[in-house]
Formats: structure tokens, C-alpha cells, sequence
């Protein structure tokens, strides 16, 4: 005769506000085999998990339904308290009240009867319930970290520096992503490139480091502990280790193009380097831009002027397998195009900039050494005019969110330009002024204060060409009149978007991403740095825009969820997981072509020798999609059985 | 890469290889090799015929189509009947190349 026990939670109000939690234990003591129904305030809270623990040994309690919040939320909490009550984990089990019921009704009656259907129903599936023991799977003490920004750097650096081996795929030629591409940053105007630039260097002398420039990521298998990651090196048709960085290649190529680092105001050859201080100092050819094809070698030029001899135009991608134990993904963000904003001229005006490429004019190693100037005739501009908010809280142009950073880098902007222009004059519309961070709201009203800035509140509503001049069409709200400003160079503070890779990266890594496109973190909250599948990481302006410091905080972060995986050598895994019974399967093969983890594979039956499907608890993440698609019924996922699931079907109507 | 097709700022700073393509007519039978192959196009049929009746390859250079020296008709030419001289300093203003 089984023993069930049921604790009902109030969470506070959460549950109590519509659920008769009083009726409901009285009705729930009814149920058959419940010995024991109780109550408390929080059960998650430390007097609630002993008080469940003592129930558990002193009334032989042999399996426990908790009614309370879900499982996501509690699973695991309540799952210790079962084992540390001497009960086996899995014949404890959840029933949702909480997001399933009380969240959404606003009845007292009702939400009550659902509770109480939702307990009748967690009880039919607990009696069939089973004891599971979770089995250990060996940890990979390597990390691969995704994307050589800022936040990358820092993860690897810390993960490094702890001793552990990191691979660092980055999919440009050179480590710095956009932080190598900014003048100075806000608010202290610390110049970036001295700051980064020092930590590339560190990345590519650190022993345990294996940088993998010129790469991407395009396929992972594996769970957590164990990855196997293919990263495609894409060829540079130059020899990493041979290139001595000289630059003699460069003078007699005879092909230039405008150079992607300076946000397409600035040339370079087909061979390059990014910029001086690129990580590895390694060139690399165009080939898109090269005369050269794959058929054709047309111009030699490059490969007789190295006298390495590094110059290889017959060089092919190359696939290179990698295990490791754990992801950080920084992949890091875009500007949103200017084009998506059709009365903003949509990038029809030359003299219509983003902001990443105004700091590419600020930068002193910019196109234009540091000096702004009019991309259409080159001269200094007299009037400029910022636009925050280009895209973001613009629901019209599918961004609803504050991109967080723009409001700081245009006073910035600002405040630069005011410096090398005195006798310019600068606008600047905003919507509201979002300076949340340390020494941020002091910095903009310095700016707005001194440096003699027209900050005007409202939004512009078209941009167009006059002549040589641009002239900005806007709304002042706070004065409730309408303001025409002719401008010599417009800035925009473009939406920060996810990077263009980062959608086709979530499927292959299997992890979810939000409906901007940002990866999703585990919990808003309490989880951060962790992405939906365990062991995958999550730092930088890949899970949403934030600033340098934020960016930096949350690699370290991110690394250190990493390091504390490494730091076990075994990790335990679920076992609710799916299994095949040998005899009833009838090796049609259709499960293998479900799996969407690459789980499940035929192989020769151990005792006819028919080939049969067999499952890999490793790759198994137990979504029961095999279970629902097999035809014979050959499939059980272990926790959630037919007959668990019928049985809390029948209970539930 | 922004859309906008702009100037560039620093282009100035750039220099490409200036090359001096030499045509001995009498050699060239006509085969248009070089012609197909010029990546910059500077090539063009002579009005005239040489001495053996075909029409050979004249130099047509403008301030955006000029030879980059990449001696690529000396490769292919079959009659050895053209070749490239650089010129010792890179002196040529670069276009901004459009990629292929």
C-alpha cells in the first residue's frame, strides 16, 4: 500500500489570493493512499523544506507530491529535500498551482476546483512513479568560448588563467570585435584601444590558449561536460605561422576596397590587416576582393614581394573537431542598418552616419586620423545634428526595446566633437535620457551643462537634402513647436541589433533566443549567464545591449559558471531520459530520423541480433519526441511513462 | 558593409602598382587571350591589321581603368607577344575597386 503524502504552498499571496487553500487540503486527505496533507506559507523557505523532510521519515511517507510553483522554478530545491529525507528524488513530483492556476484565474471557486484537478491528476502520475538514479557522465576540462570581443577576451583570459584550456573561435581576422573600433569610451574617456588592445596581446601569448581567427562554429553535438565542436576554419590564403606581420604584401597589391573596421569610410588593400594592432598579427587575402579565383591564379604580386614565403593561393577551409567540457558565447552585437529608416533618407546620404562610424572618425588610427568630417567633400562640419533613439523604442521599425547604450556614447559624441569643433554647433534629440550607471547622469549633464549642447526632447520625423546641406525636420516637445535645422553631418544613434550570425548559431547549438533575436538566459533573474542548455554560457551584448563594464562583469561571470563546472570531474545527469525496449521495436528507423540531438542510432540487438534502435544517455536531453513518434510504443521516457501520463489524464477529466 | 557607395576618406594614402603594358604587333595572332583575361579591362582590338592580317591588342587606358601590373597577359599570351614594364614608383591614384 503506497503512502502519499501532499504539501500545499501558499507562496504568500501568490496561491492563496485565489485558492482555497484550506478547502483544497481538506479535499486532497480524501484522495486514496493520501496518508498525510498539510499546508505552510513557503514551503521552499528553509522551515518549510525541514518540515517536509521530518513528515517524509515520520510518517513513511513513500512518495510526495509538492503544490506549489513549477518545477522549473523549484524542481530541483524540493528534489534535495527528498534526498536528504532519504527518499529517492524522482517519487517526489510537482503539481503546478501556481503558473498553471492561480496566476491566471481571477475566480476563487474555480481556481480552487482547477488546484484541486491538478492535485488528483499529479497523484495518479506519482503512484506510477518509479525510482530513478541519476548517472555520472565525465567532464571535458576544456572551454570553447564564441566570438573574440571584449567579452570573449575577458572570458578567455579568466578561464585561462585558471589553468584550463580555451578555444577561441572568432569569426573576423582579428580579436577586438567592436571595442577596437571606438575612440574613447564614456564616461571616464578612457581610450579604448589602450585598454583592449593589451588583453588581445595577453590572448594570443597565453599557453592555453588556442585562437582560432578566421572561424566559425558550424556544428555541435555533445551535452554538458562533454561538446564535440566543429569549427570551420575558413582559409586566409595566408600561413599563420609563417607571416611575419611585415606588411610587404600590401604596396603592390593592386586591388583597394573599403575596409569593414572603419564601418566602410575608409580603403584597404585585398591583403590586410584589419587595423595596426590586430590579434594575430597575421594578414590576410580577400578573397571576395582578390583578382585571384579558385580557377585562376591572375596576380602574384603579394606571394613575390613575401619573403616568408607565407603566401598560399591554393589554400582550402579546413574543418577542426574540438571537445570541451563548456560554451561561452559572446557573439556580441550589430548596428541595426540605417537603410531599415526610409525618412531618414534610408542610406541614401552620404553625410548620414551610425554611430560606430562617427567613432571610427574620433578614433585617432580612423580613416580620418581623428578628425570629423563630412564623408560627401571632407570638410569639418559646423552643424551636427544627433538622433538618439534610431530604431530603438520604435516598434514601428520592430525594435521595442531602449538599446541601452546611446544616450551615454552620443553625449560622448557630443562632447568630443564640441572639443575638436568649439565654434560648432550640436543638437541633439532624445526621447528621455537613460544615464543609469555609475558616474553616467554625471557625465550627460556635464555635457549638457559646459559644453554649451542644445538637447532638444522629441523625436525627428524625416531627413532630407538641400543642397550641400542636410536639413533635419524634428519636434521640440517640451517647447511644443517644430523645429527645422540645417546640418552639415547627421549621427544616428542606430539600434543595437544581435549579430547577423547569432540566429543561425541558436540552431546550432540548440538554445533559444528572444523574439529580438538576443539569446535567452536560463532565468531572467537568477540565471543570467546561463543559457537554456546546461554547460552553454552566456556573456556580452549577445544576450542584450550593455555597455563595456557590463559586458566585462558578465564574462567574468560566465567564466566563472564555466570554471566551477570544470572544476568536477564527473557531473551527474538526469535520468529522465528515454529507453528503448528491445523487444517491441521493430527497427523501422523513425525515431532516428526525429531525434533532433542525434541521440538515437540502430544497432545489432544484443540478443537477436536484428537491428534495433539504441539510445545515448550522453546526447538524450529527454524530450520525448521519440516516445511520442514511435509506432510500436518500443520508446518510454523514464519519469514520464504512458502510464504516468494516462493516469494523470484520467484523474484530470 | 554600409550600402552607401562613399568615397573613402583615406584613399589618398593608398597607392597601387602602375604597369606599362608593351605590345609587339607583329607577334600577336589575334586570340584574344589577353583581352579575356585584363581583370582591369585596359585592353582593346587594334583598328588596324599587322603584317599577318589580324587585328591585335591596343592599350586604352583612363583615369579608372589603367594597368595594375598584375602581368597576367604575359602569362597567357602564346606568342610571347606581350609584356609589362613597372614603372619603379607606385604612382597611380586607386578607384575604389568594386569586388567581384
Amino acid at each position: 500500500m503506497t503512502r502519499l503524502g501532499v504539501f500545499i504552498c501558499h507562496c504568500g499571496k501568490n496561491i492563496a489570493r485565489t485558492v482555497n487553500i484550506e478547502a483544497l487540503r481538506e479535499k486532497a486527505a480524501t484522495l486514496p493512499h493520501v496518508v498525510l496533507a498539510k499546508d505552510y506559507l513557503y514551503l521552499c523557505s528553509k522551515p518549510g523544506q525541514t518540515m517536509i523532510a521530518d513528515d517524509i521519515r515520520e510518517h513513511r511517507l513513500d512518495k510526495v507530491l509538492i503544490a506549489a510553483c513549477s518545477p522549473r522554478l523549484h524542481g530541483k530545491t524540493f528534489a534535495q529535500t527528498a534526498q536528504r529525507a532519504g527518499l529517492n528524488p524522482y517519487l517526489l513530483d510537482m503539481a503546478n498551482i501556481r503558473e498553471h492556476c492561480s496566476w491566471v484565474h481571477i475566480d476563487g471557486a474555480e481556481g480552487t476546483e482547477k488546484a484541486f484537478s491538478i492535485i488528483k491528476g499529479g497523484l495518479g502520475r506519482l503512484l506510477y512513479a518509479e525510482p530513478l538514479e541519476p548517472f555520472q557522465s565525465p567532464v571535458t576540462k576544456r572551454v570553447l568560448v564564441i566570438g573574440g570581443g571584449v567579452a570573449g577576451i575577458q572570458a578567455t583570459l579568466d578561464i585561462a588563467n585558471s589553468g584550463y584550456e580555451v578555444y577561441l573561435v572568432e569569426k573576423s581576422p582579428s580579436l577586438g570585435g567592436h571595442m577596437a573600433q571606438l575612440g574613447e569610451t564614456f564616461p571616464t574617456l578612457d581610450c579604448s584601444s589602450c585598454i583592449l588592445t593589451p588583453k588581445m596581446v595577453e590572448v594570443s601569448q597565453n599557453e592555453h590558449v588556442h585562437l582560432l581567427s578566421y572561424s566559425e562554429v558550424t556544428r555541435i553535438e555533445g551535452n554538458i561536460g562533454q561538446f564535440q565542436v566543429t569549427v570551420r576554419l575558413r582559409p586566409r590564403y595566408v600561413d599563420e605561422t609563417l607571416c611575419t606581420g611585415c606588411g610587404d604584401c600590401v604596396p603592390t597589391c593592386p586591388v583597394v576596397v573599403s575596409n569593414e573596421f572603419d564601418q566602410g569610410l575608409g580603403a584597404r588593400k585585398a591583403v590586410y590587416l584589419p587595423f595596426p594592432q590586430a590579434v594575430p598579427a597575421v594578414y590576410t587575402i580577400d578573397w571576395d576582393a582578390c583578382l585571384n579565383t579558385d580557377k585562376l591564379i591572375i596576380c602574384e604580386n603579394c606571394y613575390k614581394d613575401c619573403e616568408a614565403k607565407a603566401i598560399n593561393f591554393l589554400m582550402e577551409p579546413q574543418e577542426k573537431m574540438v571537445e570541451v567540457g563548456a560554451v561561452v558565447l559572446a557573439t556580441g552585437y550589430e548596428l541595426m542598418p540605417v537603410a531599415r529608416i526610409g525618412e531618414y533618407g534610408g542610406d541614401e546620404y552620404e553625410d548620414v552616419i551610425d554611430g560606430l562610424q562617427f567613432e571610427r572618425m574620433l578614433s585617432a588610427s580612423g580613416p580620418t586620423g581623428g578628425v570629423v568630417r563630412r564623408p560627401s567633400d571632407g570638410r569639418i562640419p559646423q552643424n551636427v545634428v544627433f538622433v538618439q533613439c534610431a530604431g530603438s523604442r520604435d516598434p514601428e521599425h520592430g525594435i521595442p526595446y531602449c538599446s541601452k547604450v546611446c544616450c551615454m556614447y552620443t553625449a560622448k559624441h557630443a562632447l568630443l566633437y564640441k572639443h575638436a569643433v568649439p565654434d560648432g554647433q550640436v543638437y541633439v534629440f532624445y526621447i528621455d535620457i537613460r544615464a543609469a550607471g555609475k558616474g553616467h547622469e554625471e557625465f550627460v549633464q556635464k555635457v549638457m551643462s559646459e559644453e554649451r549642447i542644445l538637447y532638444l526632447r522629441g523625436k525627428v520625423s524625416k531627413i532630407f537634402k538641400s543642397g550641400a546641406k542636410l536639413v533635419v525636420w524634428g519636434a521640440d516637445t517640451l517647447s511644443g513647436r517644430q523645429v527645422e535645422i540645417e546640418a552639415d553631418l547627421v549621427v544616428l544613434a542606430m539600434a543595437v541589433i544581435p549579430s547577423s550570425g547569432s540566429q543561425k548559431l541558436a540552431r546550432t547549438l540548440h538554445i533559444a533566443s528572444d523574439l529580438s533575436g538576443f539569446f535567452s538566459e536560463a532565468h531572467p533573474k537568477l540565471r543570467p549567464l546561463e543559457s537554456n542548455t546546461d554547460g552553454i554560457f552566456l556573456a556580452g551584448a549577445a544576450q542584450f545591449a550593455k555597455d563595456i563594464t557590463d559586458t566585462v562583469s558578465q564574462a567574468t561571470g560566465a567564466a566563472g559558471k564555466a570554471l566551477s563546472l570544470l572544476a568536477n570531474d564527473f557531473i551527474k545527469l538526469e535520468p529522465t531520459i528515454s529507453e528503448v525496449e528491445e523487444g517491441i521495436c521493430r527497427g523501422c528507423g523513425l525515431c532516428v530520423s526525429i531525434c533532433p540531438f542525434g541521440a538515437v542510432k540502430m544497432l545489432p540487438s544484443t540478443r537477436t541480433g536484428a537491428m534495433v534502435a539504441g539510445i545515448n544517455p550522453i546526447l538524450c536531453k529527454g524530450c520525448g519526441l521519440c516516445t511520442a513518434g514511435c509506432l510500436s510504443g518500443a520508446v518510454t521516457l523514464k519519469g514520464s511513462s504512458f502510464k504516468q501520463i494516462f493516469a494523470q489524464l484520467e484523474e484530470m477529466v | 558593409m554600409p550600402p552607401v557607395k562613399r568615397k573613402l576618406f583615406n584613399l589618398d594614402q593608398y597607392q597601387v602598382p602602375r604597369g606599362k603594358v608593351q605590345i609587339i604587333s607583329e607577334r600577336c595572332k589575334g586570340c584574344s587571350l589577353c583581352l579575356e583575361y585584363c581583370p582591369n579591362k585596359v585592353l582593346a582590338w587594334s583598328t588596324d591589321y599587322n603584317f599577318k592580317g589580324y587585328r591585335y591588342p591596343v592599350l586604352e587606358e583612363t583615369e579608372e581603368k589603367y594597368c595594375i601590373s598584375c602581368r597576367f597577359c604575359e602569362e597567357v599570351c602564346p606568342d610571347f607577344a606581350i609584356y609589362v614594364t613597372t614603372e619603379p614608383e607606385l604612382t597611380a591614384k586607386p578607384q575604389s575597386t568594386q569586388r567581384k
